[in-house]
């Protein structure tokens, strides 16, 4: 098994956990009603708990330890895509963010549930219950703002657009893709983006909102390849802070 | 962004008004009941509420409210003005000696769901479901069978049309990740972990 390919795709997809996890937990004590607030919250749990576990994966590999992988590398160490580290906004743009991203981990990892490396083709399949609700949450909050009111539908059709480019990164392709398909460990990039592509058309198209032409969009690639925009480094250190004060500590 | 203070917000009063207008309502949803099966084959038991705009969200908030923890296999919602309640009664009396057997007979049947409270704060529990005309029928119709049995001290009602249930496929969203002790505080055990460092810098 090609271990360099293996390790580029569990860096990239425990990465994009981590920083969507971390992203979503800031909004824990400030979500728009408390059911949510905790919703939320306990979805960015989840998502934390999968980096672990794919951090976990590669640490069998040979890699450091999760923590340590986790906490002490710098933004340009990171392979997650830059729509998972932009800011919150308001909350329709992180319920955009939520909808397009989780859409595409959820074919990801359906995707994997194939994978002819076993202990990430397990991981996918335990995982595919959390992840069915993270999308099923998703797909409720778009289908009922996305078709609201005017200003819910408005406010969500601009930070579609403002999203869009970023979440077309999600699928910038690996220097390893023909490698990863050739032995059966993922289907690749392209074929995750087209299934996305029709899965979002499919819920966007029972709400008022308007999916742009997407072949006319540039993606925002770059955060695979440790490019990352002005937000990551502070996110990053504010998530190690507590570590990095003692890196030794037992918790 | 304006400070969401009373406090502050109060600074920019100008004058006082004495004419009336009308209250304003609570900026709030609605409330709905969430009743959960902590295991298959278990009796559903009620185990709070939402707020939210309908019932498909009353669901969606239910689960991360009431099954993040514990193990669940299935849960439910409904609208709170659904739930057909009794008074509550004490001791060795049980509220179905004061259900009357007499009951309009007009309408059409359709299926109802009971549910019990066996001790008082704890929760209501599901029993059955009964076929009848309203909610009343359907207690007068449950009532020989619980009348001689274990005191009931509150009864509730729920047309099963008004419940949302947990599809089957649904029911894949409380498969998780078993090694989830991260979520549960006793897993850090910082009193543990504060007295030892008491302890140390104490000596």
């Amino acid at each position: 098994m090609n271990e360099t390919a293996l390790k580029e795709l569990l860096y990239k997809m425990a990465d994009d956990q981590l920083i969507i996890g971390h992203r979503n937990s800031e909004w824990t004590g400030m979500g728009p009603l408390l059911e949510e607030d905790i919703a939320f919250s306990s979805m960015a749990q989840d998502k934390v708990g999968q980096s672990h576990a794919l951090y976990q994966m590669l640490h069998s590999l040979g890699e450091s330890e999760p923590d340590t992988v986790a906490f002490t590398r710098n933004a340009e160490q990171f392979h997650n895509c830059t729509l998972t580290e932009l800011p919150n906004g308001e909350y329709d743009f992180s319920l955009i963010r939520h909808f397009l991203f989780d859409t595409a981990e959820a074919i990801r990892f359906e995707l994997l549930t194939e994978s002819s490396y076993a202990p990430l083709a397990q991981l996918a399949k335990k995982i595919q219950g959390e992840i069915r609700y993270h999308t099923m949450h998703a797909n409720a909050w778009i289908k009922q703002l996305g078709s609201a009111t005017e200003e819910s539908v408005n406010r969500l059709q601009t930070s579609l657009e403002k999203a869009l480019p970023y979440a077309l990164g999600i699928f910038e392709p690996s220097p390893y893709e023909q490698e990863l398909i050739a032995e059966g460990i993922f289907a690749g990039e392209e074929v995750l983006k087209e299934k996305w592509i029709s899965r979002i058309t499919e819920i966007l198209s029972q709400t008022s909102l308007q999916l742009p032409d997407l072949s006319t969009l540039k993606p925002e690639f770059g955060g695979r390849t440790g490019q990352h925009t002005e937000h990551l480094q502070p996110l990053v250190e504010e998530m190690s802070e507590v570590f990095r004060i003692d890196p030794g500590a037992e918790w | 962004m304006e400070s969401l203070d009373p406090r502050v917000n109060r600074l920019d009063l100008k004058g006082f008004q004495g004419n009336l207008t009308r209250k304003a309502p609570l900026d709030q949803f609605g409330t709905f009941e969430v009743f959960i099966q902590m295991k298959e084959g278990k009796p559903y038991q009620h185990e709070g509420i939402v707020h939210a705009p309908n019932e498909e969200m009353a669901f969606i908030f239910a689960k991360e409210q009431f099954s993040r923890r514990s193990t669940c296999s299935g849960l439910f919602v409904v609208e709170t003005r659904n739930v057909f309640v009794t008074d509550f009664t004490e001791g060795e009396d049980t509220i179905y000696n004061y259900i009357s057997d007499e009951f309009p007979k007009e309408g059409d049947k359709e299926e109802y769901e009971f549910f019990h409270l066996m001790k008082r704060g704890k929760q209501h529990q599901h029993v059955g479901s009964v076929e009848a005309r309203t909610p009343q029928e359907a207690l007068a119709l449950a009532k020989p069978a619980f009348i001689n049995e274990k005191p009931v001290f509150n009864a509730w009602v729920v047309k099963t049309s008004d419940i949302l249930f947990t599809s089957e496929e649904d029911k894949h969203i409380w498969d998780t990740l078993p090694e989830k002790k991260f979520r549960d505080a006793s897993d850090y055990k910082a009193s543990d972990k504060i007295k030892a460092f008491k302890e140390r810098n104490a000596g």
